[in-house]
Protein backbone atom coordinates (compact mmCIF):
# COMPACT_ATOMS: atom_id res chain seq x y z
CA UNK A 1 0.00 0.00 0.00
CA UNK A 2 2.72 2.47 1.06
CA UNK A 3 4.74 2.14 -2.18
CA UNK A 4 1.61 2.88 -4.21
CA UNK A 5 0.79 5.96 -2.11
CA UNK A 6 4.41 7.08 -2.41
CA UNK A 7 4.22 6.72 -6.18
CA UNK A 8 0.96 8.65 -6.53
CA UNK A 9 2.17 11.32 -4.11
CA UNK A 10 4.93 12.06 -6.62
CA UNK A 11 2.35 13.30 -9.10
CA UNK A 12 0.80 15.81 -6.65
CA UNK A 13 3.64 18.39 -6.71
CA UNK A 14 3.58 18.37 -10.53
CA UNK A 15 -0.14 19.11 -10.55
CA UNK A 16 0.14 21.88 -7.95
CA UNK A 17 3.12 23.43 -9.65
CA UNK A 18 1.18 23.66 -12.90
CA UNK A 19 -2.01 24.92 -11.23
CA UNK A 20 -0.14 27.67 -9.35
CA UNK A 21 2.30 28.34 -12.14
CA UNK A 22 2.04 32.12 -11.68
CA UNK A 23 3.01 31.90 -8.01
CA UNK A 24 5.97 29.69 -8.77
CA UNK A 25 7.47 31.71 -11.58
CA UNK A 26 10.74 33.55 -11.07
CA UNK A 27 11.59 31.69 -7.87
CA UNK A 28 14.02 29.21 -9.41
CA UNK A 29 11.57 26.41 -8.63
CA UNK A 30 11.74 25.00 -12.12
CA UNK A 31 14.66 22.80 -10.96
CA UNK A 32 12.45 21.20 -8.35
CA UNK A 33 9.67 20.83 -10.91
CA UNK A 34 12.02 18.90 -13.23
CA UNK A 35 13.01 16.77 -10.24
CA UNK A 36 9.32 16.09 -9.50
CA UNK A 37 8.67 15.11 -13.15
CA UNK A 38 11.70 12.82 -13.32
CA UNK A 39 10.88 11.04 -10.07
CA UNK A 40 7.72 9.14 -11.20
CA UNK A 41 9.20 8.72 -14.69
CA UNK A 42 12.14 6.86 -13.16
CA UNK A 43 9.81 4.49 -11.36
CA UNK A 44 7.88 3.87 -14.56
CA UNK A 45 11.10 3.27 -16.43
CA UNK A 46 12.29 0.86 -13.75
CA UNK A 47 8.96 -0.94 -13.97
CA UNK A 48 9.51 -1.35 -17.74
CA UNK A 49 13.25 -2.07 -17.80
CA UNK A 50 13.78 -3.79 -14.42
CA UNK A 51 17.32 -2.45 -14.29
CA UNK A 52 19.05 -0.93 -11.24
CA UNK A 53 20.90 1.36 -13.66
CA UNK A 54 17.71 3.46 -13.88
CA UNK A 55 17.91 4.25 -10.15
CA UNK A 56 21.65 4.86 -10.34
CA UNK A 57 21.05 7.35 -13.16
CA UNK A 58 18.21 8.97 -11.27
CA UNK A 59 20.42 9.31 -8.21
CA UNK A 60 22.97 11.25 -10.28
CA UNK A 61 20.27 13.43 -11.86
CA UNK A 62 18.57 13.98 -8.49
CA UNK A 63 21.80 15.12 -6.87
CA UNK A 64 22.66 17.30 -9.87
CA UNK A 65 19.27 19.03 -9.72
CA UNK A 66 19.53 19.56 -5.98
CA UNK A 67 23.04 21.00 -6.45
CA UNK A 68 21.70 23.37 -9.15
CA UNK A 69 18.90 24.40 -6.78
CA UNK A 70 21.45 25.08 -4.06
CA UNK A 71 23.71 26.95 -6.46
CA UNK A 72 20.90 29.30 -7.51
CA UNK A 73 19.49 29.66 -4.02
CA UNK A 74 22.74 30.56 -2.27
CA UNK A 75 23.36 34.27 -2.39
CA UNK A 76 26.89 34.50 -1.05
CA UNK A 77 29.38 34.00 -3.86
CA UNK A 78 31.89 32.07 -1.78
CA UNK A 79 29.24 29.60 -0.66
CA UNK A 80 28.24 28.91 -4.25
CA UNK A 81 31.47 26.90 -4.68
CA UNK A 82 30.29 24.34 -2.13
CA UNK A 83 27.58 22.66 -4.29
CA UNK A 84 29.95 22.71 -7.27
CA UNK A 85 32.74 20.99 -5.34
CA UNK A 86 30.23 18.60 -3.75
CA UNK A 87 28.84 17.67 -7.16
CA UNK A 88 32.33 16.97 -8.54
CA UNK A 89 33.13 14.66 -5.60
CA UNK A 90 29.79 12.94 -6.03
CA UNK A 91 30.26 12.41 -9.79
CA UNK A 92 33.69 10.92 -9.23
CA UNK A 93 32.32 8.38 -6.75
CA UNK A 94 28.99 7.69 -8.49
CA UNK A 95 30.53 7.14 -11.94
CA UNK A 96 33.31 4.93 -10.62
CA UNK A 97 30.79 2.77 -8.75
CA UNK A 98 28.16 2.84 -11.50
CA UNK A 99 26.63 -0.62 -12.07
CA UNK A 100 23.31 -2.08 -13.08
CA UNK A 101 23.52 -5.18 -10.91
CA UNK A 102 22.47 -3.87 -7.52
CA UNK A 103 21.65 -0.92 -5.33
CA UNK A 104 24.59 1.51 -5.17
CA UNK A 105 24.64 2.12 -1.43
CA UNK A 106 27.79 4.22 -1.45
CA UNK A 107 26.74 6.87 -3.96
CA UNK A 108 23.22 7.02 -2.50
CA UNK A 109 24.55 7.61 1.00
CA UNK A 110 27.13 10.05 -0.33
CA UNK A 111 24.31 12.02 -1.98
CA UNK A 112 22.51 12.12 1.39
CA UNK A 113 25.64 13.04 3.32
CA UNK A 114 26.41 15.89 0.90
CA UNK A 115 22.83 17.08 0.74
CA UNK A 116 22.49 17.54 4.51
CA UNK A 117 25.13 20.30 4.78
CA UNK A 118 23.60 21.91 1.66
CA UNK A 119 20.28 22.08 3.50
CA UNK A 120 21.88 23.53 6.64
CA UNK A 121 23.70 26.07 4.48
CA UNK A 122 20.49 27.08 2.71
CA UNK A 123 18.62 27.39 6.01
CA UNK A 124 21.45 29.46 7.44
CA UNK A 125 21.26 31.83 4.47
CA UNK A 126 17.49 32.07 4.80
CA UNK A 127 17.69 33.00 8.47
CA UNK A 128 20.44 35.51 7.71
CA UNK A 129 18.60 37.11 4.79
CA UNK A 130 17.10 40.39 6.05
CA UNK A 131 14.58 40.50 3.18
CA UNK A 132 12.83 37.35 4.48
CA UNK A 133 10.27 38.26 7.10
CA UNK A 134 9.46 34.80 8.42
CA UNK A 135 11.30 31.81 7.00
CA UNK A 136 8.17 29.70 6.99
CA UNK A 137 6.49 32.17 4.63
CA UNK A 138 9.13 31.37 2.08
CA UNK A 139 8.63 28.74 -0.60
CA UNK A 140 12.25 27.71 -0.60
CA UNK A 141 12.17 27.09 3.14
CA UNK A 142 9.60 24.30 2.67
CA UNK A 143 11.53 22.82 -0.23
CA UNK A 144 14.71 22.75 1.84
CA UNK A 145 12.84 21.22 4.78
CA UNK A 146 11.45 18.56 2.44
CA UNK A 147 14.92 17.58 1.27
CA UNK A 148 16.38 17.91 4.76
CA UNK A 149 13.84 15.53 6.29
CA UNK A 150 14.03 13.09 3.39
CA UNK A 151 17.83 12.88 3.30
CA UNK A 152 18.26 12.71 7.07
CA UNK A 153 15.59 10.02 7.40
CA UNK A 154 17.00 7.86 4.61
CA UNK A 155 20.70 8.39 5.37
CA UNK A 156 21.09 5.34 7.63
CA UNK A 157 18.86 3.26 5.38
CA UNK A 158 21.15 3.92 2.39
CA UNK A 159 24.32 3.36 4.43
CA UNK A 160 23.20 -0.05 5.71
CA UNK A 161 21.09 -1.09 2.74
CA UNK A 162 23.72 -3.42 1.25
CA UNK A 163 24.18 -5.19 4.61
CA UNK A 164 20.45 -5.90 5.06
CA UNK A 165 18.75 -9.17 4.23
CA UNK A 166 16.02 -9.17 1.55
CA UNK A 167 13.28 -9.26 4.17
CA UNK A 168 14.84 -6.41 6.12
CA UNK A 169 15.23 -4.42 2.91
CA UNK A 170 11.54 -4.67 2.09
CA UNK A 171 10.67 -3.78 5.70
CA UNK A 172 12.97 -0.82 5.96
CA UNK A 173 12.19 0.49 2.49
CA UNK A 174 8.95 1.76 3.99
CA UNK A 175 11.05 4.51 5.67
CA UNK A 176 12.01 5.68 2.19
CA UNK A 177 8.40 5.49 1.01
CA UNK A 178 7.05 7.31 4.05
CA UNK A 179 9.50 10.18 3.78
CA UNK A 180 9.00 10.27 0.02
CA UNK A 181 5.34 11.05 0.80
CA UNK A 182 6.32 13.66 3.42
CA UNK A 183 8.71 15.23 0.91
CA UNK A 184 6.04 15.42 -1.77
CA UNK A 185 3.52 16.95 0.65
CA UNK A 186 6.05 19.60 1.61
CA UNK A 187 6.73 20.24 -2.08
CA UNK A 188 2.99 20.77 -2.54
CA UNK A 189 2.96 23.23 0.39
CA UNK A 190 5.79 25.16 -1.23
CA UNK A 191 4.10 25.23 -4.63
CA UNK A 192 0.70 26.23 -3.24
CA UNK A 193 1.79 29.01 -0.89
CA UNK A 194 1.79 32.63 -1.99
CA UNK A 195 4.94 34.46 -2.93
CA UNK A 196 7.39 35.46 -0.18
CA UNK A 197 6.46 38.18 2.29
CA UNK A 198 9.24 40.74 2.39
CA UNK A 199 10.57 42.18 5.64
CA UNK A 200 9.78 45.67 4.38
CA UNK A 201 6.04 44.92 4.62
CA UNK A 202 6.05 45.86 8.27
CA UNK A 203 2.35 46.53 8.37
CA UNK A 204 1.71 42.84 7.80
CA UNK A 205 3.68 41.71 10.84
CA UNK A 206 0.81 41.78 13.28
CA UNK A 207 -1.35 39.86 10.85
CA UNK A 208 1.26 37.21 10.15
CA UNK A 209 2.44 36.53 13.65
CA UNK A 210 -0.35 35.88 16.11
CA UNK A 211 1.98 36.19 19.11
CA UNK A 212 2.90 39.78 18.38
CA UNK B 1 30.26 0.39 9.72
CA UNK B 2 32.74 -2.41 8.98
CA UNK B 3 33.29 -2.98 12.70
CA UNK B 4 29.54 -3.23 13.23
CA UNK B 5 29.20 -5.73 10.44
CA UNK B 6 32.02 -7.90 11.77
CA UNK B 7 31.12 -7.90 15.45
CA UNK B 8 27.32 -7.72 15.33
CA UNK B 9 24.74 -9.85 13.65
CA UNK B 10 22.03 -8.49 11.31
CA UNK B 11 19.79 -7.54 14.25
CA UNK B 12 22.38 -5.08 15.48
CA UNK B 13 22.47 -3.48 12.05
CA UNK B 14 18.71 -3.09 12.21
CA UNK B 15 19.02 -1.53 15.62
CA UNK B 16 21.65 0.94 14.43
CA UNK B 17 19.56 1.73 11.38
CA UNK B 18 16.44 2.27 13.46
CA UNK B 19 18.03 4.45 16.13
CA UNK B 20 20.23 6.22 13.59
CA UNK B 21 17.19 7.21 11.56
CA UNK B 22 15.29 8.29 14.67
CA UNK B 23 18.31 10.27 15.84
CA UNK B 24 18.76 11.97 12.48
CA UNK B 25 15.08 12.87 12.36
CA UNK B 26 15.16 14.21 15.91
CA UNK B 27 18.19 16.32 15.04
CA UNK B 28 16.60 17.62 11.85
CA UNK B 29 13.29 18.47 13.44
CA UNK B 30 15.08 20.03 16.40
CA UNK B 31 17.14 22.18 14.08
CA UNK B 32 14.08 23.30 12.12
CA UNK B 33 12.16 24.16 15.29
CA UNK B 34 15.19 25.99 16.66
CA UNK B 35 15.52 28.03 13.44
CA UNK B 36 11.84 28.99 13.46
CA UNK B 37 11.78 29.98 17.13
CA UNK B 38 15.09 31.76 16.96
CA UNK B 39 13.93 33.79 13.99
CA UNK B 40 10.69 34.71 15.73
CA UNK B 41 12.69 35.80 18.76
CA UNK B 42 14.99 37.94 16.61
CA UNK B 43 12.03 39.50 14.81
CA UNK B 44 10.28 40.24 18.10
CA UNK B 45 13.44 41.89 19.40
CA UNK B 46 13.75 43.96 16.21
CA UNK B 47 10.13 45.01 16.45
CA UNK B 48 10.65 46.04 20.05
CA UNK B 49 13.62 48.14 18.99
CA UNK B 50 11.60 49.62 16.16
CA UNK B 51 8.75 50.52 18.53
CA UNK B 52 11.19 52.13 20.95
CA UNK B 53 12.63 54.15 18.09
CA UNK B 54 9.13 55.16 17.00
CA UNK B 55 8.32 56.28 20.54
CA UNK B 56 11.51 58.27 20.65
CA UNK B 57 10.66 59.86 17.31
CA UNK B 58 7.20 60.70 18.60
CA UNK B 59 8.75 62.41 21.62
CA UNK B 60 11.07 64.37 19.37
CA UNK B 61 8.24 65.35 17.07
CA UNK B 62 6.10 66.47 20.00
CA UNK B 63 9.00 68.46 21.36
CA UNK B 64 9.60 70.13 18.02
CA UNK B 65 5.87 70.94 17.64
CA UNK B 66 5.76 72.38 21.16
CA UNK B 67 8.86 74.41 20.50
CA UNK B 68 7.38 75.71 17.26
CA UNK B 69 4.22 76.69 19.13
CA UNK B 70 6.26 78.42 21.81
CA UNK B 71 8.18 80.31 19.14
CA UNK B 72 4.89 81.36 17.52
CA UNK B 73 3.55 82.46 20.88
CA UNK B 74 6.71 84.48 21.48
CA UNK B 75 6.42 86.20 18.09
CA UNK B 76 2.71 86.78 18.67
CA UNK B 77 3.46 88.26 22.09
CA UNK B 78 6.21 90.49 20.66
CA UNK B 79 3.88 91.74 17.94
CA UNK B 80 0.89 92.10 20.22
CA UNK B 81 2.61 93.60 23.28
CA UNK B 82 5.26 95.73 21.60
CA UNK B 83 4.50 96.44 17.95
CA UNK B 84 0.72 96.70 18.50
CA UNK B 85 0.77 99.43 21.19
CA UNK B 86 3.54 101.29 19.36
CA UNK B 87 1.56 101.44 16.15
CA UNK B 88 -1.62 102.34 18.09
CA UNK B 89 0.23 105.22 19.73
CA UNK B 90 1.54 106.37 16.35
CA UNK B 91 -2.01 106.25 15.06
CA UNK B 92 -3.11 108.38 18.01
CA UNK B 93 -0.59 111.05 17.07
CA UNK B 94 -1.77 110.99 13.49
CA UNK B 95 -5.50 110.82 14.14
CA UNK B 96 -8.06 113.12 12.63
CA UNK B 97 -7.83 115.64 15.48
CA UNK B 98 -4.37 116.50 14.22
CA UNK B 99 -5.89 118.89 11.66
CA UNK B 100 -7.43 120.93 14.45
CA UNK B 101 -4.12 121.49 16.30
CA UNK B 102 -1.71 124.37 15.72
CA UNK B 103 1.30 123.95 13.45
CA UNK B 104 3.98 123.48 16.14
CA UNK B 105 1.91 120.86 18.01
CA UNK B 106 1.26 119.12 14.67
CA UNK B 107 5.00 119.00 13.94
CA UNK B 108 5.71 117.65 17.43
CA UNK B 109 3.03 114.96 16.94
CA UNK B 110 4.41 113.98 13.54
CA UNK B 111 7.92 113.81 15.01
CA UNK B 112 6.67 111.61 17.86
CA UNK B 113 4.83 109.37 15.42
CA UNK B 114 7.99 109.06 13.31
CA UNK B 115 9.98 108.10 16.42
CA UNK B 116 7.43 105.44 17.29
CA UNK B 117 7.38 104.08 13.73
CA UNK B 118 11.20 103.89 13.80
CA UNK B 119 11.01 101.95 17.06
CA UNK B 120 8.44 99.64 15.52
CA UNK B 121 10.63 99.07 12.48
CA UNK B 122 13.55 98.21 14.79
CA UNK B 123 11.33 95.87 16.78
CA UNK B 124 10.12 94.08 13.68
CA UNK B 125 13.71 93.88 12.41
CA UNK B 126 14.73 92.28 15.72
CA UNK B 127 11.93 89.75 15.46
CA UNK B 128 12.88 89.00 11.87
CA UNK B 129 16.58 88.66 12.81
CA UNK B 130 15.74 86.27 15.59
CA UNK B 131 13.85 84.15 13.06
CA UNK B 132 16.64 84.19 10.47
CA UNK B 133 19.89 85.97 11.34
CA UNK B 134 21.00 88.03 8.30
CA UNK B 135 24.66 87.37 9.03
CA UNK B 136 24.04 83.66 8.70
CA UNK B 137 22.23 84.09 5.43
CA UNK B 138 24.74 86.50 3.90
CA UNK B 139 28.10 85.51 5.39
CA UNK B 140 27.67 81.97 6.65
CA UNK B 141 27.90 79.97 9.84
CA UNK B 142 31.33 81.18 10.91
CA UNK B 143 30.30 84.87 10.83
CA UNK B 144 26.94 84.17 12.46
CA UNK B 145 28.54 82.24 15.32
CA UNK B 146 31.23 84.91 15.75
CA UNK B 147 28.49 87.53 15.79
CA UNK B 148 26.50 85.62 18.40
CA UNK B 149 29.56 85.11 20.60
CA UNK B 150 30.58 88.76 20.28
CA UNK B 151 27.12 89.79 21.47
CA UNK B 152 27.41 87.45 24.48
CA UNK B 153 30.89 88.76 25.28
CA UNK B 154 29.65 92.31 24.77
CA UNK B 155 27.03 91.85 27.45
CA UNK B 156 29.89 91.39 29.92
CA UNK B 157 28.31 88.45 31.70
CA UNK B 158 30.47 85.82 30.06
CA UNK B 159 33.59 85.47 27.99
CA UNK B 160 32.63 83.82 24.69
CA UNK B 161 34.97 83.01 21.83
CA UNK B 162 34.84 80.89 18.71
CA UNK B 163 37.38 79.59 16.24
CA UNK B 164 36.70 77.88 12.92
CA UNK B 165 39.78 75.94 11.86
CA UNK B 166 38.60 74.45 8.59
CA UNK B 167 35.58 76.16 7.13
CA UNK B 168 36.63 77.35 3.68
CA UNK B 169 33.62 75.97 1.90
CA UNK B 170 30.22 76.86 3.28
CA UNK B 171 27.70 74.14 3.96
CA UNK B 172 24.25 74.28 2.36
CA UNK B 173 22.21 77.21 3.71
CA UNK B 174 19.57 75.02 5.36
CA UNK B 175 22.25 72.86 7.03
CA UNK B 176 24.05 75.96 8.28
CA UNK B 177 20.77 77.16 9.78
CA UNK B 178 20.21 73.83 11.55
CA UNK B 179 23.74 73.84 12.98
CA UNK B 180 23.38 77.48 14.01
CA UNK B 181 20.10 76.71 15.80
CA UNK B 182 21.72 73.82 17.63
CA UNK B 183 24.61 76.04 18.71
CA UNK B 184 22.14 78.74 19.74
CA UNK B 185 20.16 76.24 21.83
CA UNK B 186 23.31 74.91 23.49
CA UNK B 187 24.59 78.41 24.22
CA UNK B 188 21.18 79.40 25.63
CA UNK B 189 21.26 76.37 27.91
CA UNK B 190 24.75 77.25 29.07
CA UNK B 191 23.69 80.85 29.71
CA UNK B 192 20.55 79.77 31.55
CA UNK B 193 21.70 76.84 33.63
CA UNK B 194 25.47 76.53 33.86
CA UNK B 195 26.77 79.64 35.61
CA UNK B 196 29.82 79.38 33.38
CA UNK B 197 32.39 82.16 33.11
CA UNK B 198 33.43 81.29 29.57
CA UNK B 199 32.29 79.42 26.46
CA UNK B 200 34.70 78.46 23.75
CA UNK B 201 33.63 76.99 20.41
CA UNK B 202 35.96 75.28 17.95
CA UNK B 203 35.23 73.85 14.53
CA UNK B 204 37.31 71.09 12.91
CA UNK B 205 37.08 68.51 10.17
CA UNK B 206 38.56 65.06 10.12
CA UNK B 207 38.13 62.90 7.01
CA UNK B 208 34.48 63.06 6.09
CA UNK B 209 33.48 64.23 9.57
CA UNK B 210 32.68 67.78 10.62
CA UNK B 211 33.10 68.60 14.32
CA UNK B 212 31.92 71.47 16.46
CA UNK B 213 33.06 71.49 20.09
CA UNK B 214 31.80 73.70 22.86
CA UNK B 215 33.70 74.03 26.16
CA UNK B 216 32.45 75.79 29.23
CA UNK B 217 33.44 75.83 32.89
CA UNK B 218 29.99 75.84 34.44
CA UNK B 219 27.60 73.10 35.44
CA UNK B 220 26.88 70.82 32.54
CA UNK B 221 25.35 67.49 31.64
CA UNK B 222 26.89 64.18 30.59
CA UNK B 223 25.75 61.78 27.91
CA UNK B 224 23.78 59.74 30.47
CA UNK B 225 21.88 62.84 31.59
CA UNK B 226 21.22 63.73 27.97
CA UNK B 227 19.86 60.25 27.19
CA UNK B 228 17.65 60.32 30.29
CA UNK B 229 16.30 63.78 29.48
CA UNK B 230 15.67 62.72 25.92
CA UNK B 231 13.51 59.83 27.03
CA UNK B 232 11.56 61.89 29.55
CA UNK B 233 8.97 64.58 28.94
CA UNK B 234 11.26 67.38 30.12
CA UNK B 235 14.25 68.80 28.26
CA UNK B 236 12.40 70.30 25.33
CA UNK B 237 15.45 72.14 24.04
CA UNK B 238 17.59 69.01 24.08
CA UNK B 239 14.94 67.09 22.17
CA UNK B 240 14.86 69.88 19.68
CA UNK B 241 18.63 69.59 19.27
CA UNK B 242 18.29 65.86 18.78
CA UNK B 243 15.55 66.18 16.16
CA UNK B 244 17.50 68.87 14.28
CA UNK B 245 20.63 66.73 14.24
CA UNK B 246 18.65 63.76 13.04
CA UNK B 247 17.93 65.69 9.85
CA UNK B 248 21.68 66.00 9.25
CA UNK B 249 22.42 62.41 10.40
CA UNK B 250 24.51 64.07 13.08
CA UNK B 251 25.44 63.01 16.60
CA UNK B 252 25.94 64.91 19.82
CA UNK B 253 28.09 63.94 22.79
CA UNK B 254 28.03 65.52 26.21
CA UNK B 255 30.99 64.79 28.43
CA UNK B 256 33.14 66.12 31.23
CA UNK B 257 36.65 67.10 30.25
CA UNK B 258 39.54 64.81 31.23
CA UNK B 259 40.59 67.41 33.79
CA UNK B 260 37.05 67.27 35.26
CA UNK B 261 36.95 71.07 35.14
CA UNK B 262 35.18 71.69 31.87
CA UNK B 263 32.12 70.32 30.20
CA UNK B 264 32.43 69.49 26.55
CA UNK B 265 29.72 69.17 23.91
CA UNK B 266 30.73 67.66 20.58
CA UNK B 267 28.55 67.82 17.51
CA UNK B 268 29.61 65.31 14.90
CA UNK B 269 28.26 65.60 11.38
CA UNK B 270 28.92 63.74 8.17
CA UNK B 271 29.93 65.98 5.26
CA UNK B 272 27.25 66.78 2.74
CA UNK B 273 28.04 64.31 -0.08
CA UNK B 274 28.07 61.46 2.42
CA UNK B 275 24.92 62.84 3.99
CA UNK B 276 23.13 62.69 0.64
CA UNK B 277 24.28 59.11 0.20
CA UNK B 278 22.96 58.22 3.65
CA UNK B 279 19.61 59.79 2.80
CA UNK B 280 19.39 57.83 -0.45
CA UNK B 281 20.08 54.60 1.45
Amino acid sequence: MLPEIAFYSEILPIIFYLIFLKRNRGEGLWVIFIYCVLSPLTELLYFLMKSQAVFACFNIVQFTLFSIFCYFSLKEKKLKYIPVIGALIFYAVALSKFNDTGFDSLSQSLASVLSLPYCILLLYEQVKDPSIMFVYNNKKFWLIIAFFLYFSATLFLYIYYSTLSLEQRSNYWSINNFFEIVKNILFCVAFIMKKNVQRSDLTDIDMLDPDI
Amino acid sequence: MIILEVTNPASSVSLVLFFGTIGMLALTIGLIVFIIFHQRKVIRYQLKLQRMEQDQQKLLLNASIRLQEEERQRIAADLHDDAGPLLATARLYLNENLVNLDKSTQLQSIYNAKQIIDDTIQLIRNISHSLMPPTLKNFGLESAVNDLFQKISGSGSMNASSRFHDYKERLQAENELIIFRVIQELVNNILKHSNASFIHLTQNTSGNKFFIRLHHDGRGITQNDFNKLNKSNVGLGLKNIQSRLKVLHGKIFFEKDMSQTYYKVTIELVKEEDNKLAEQE
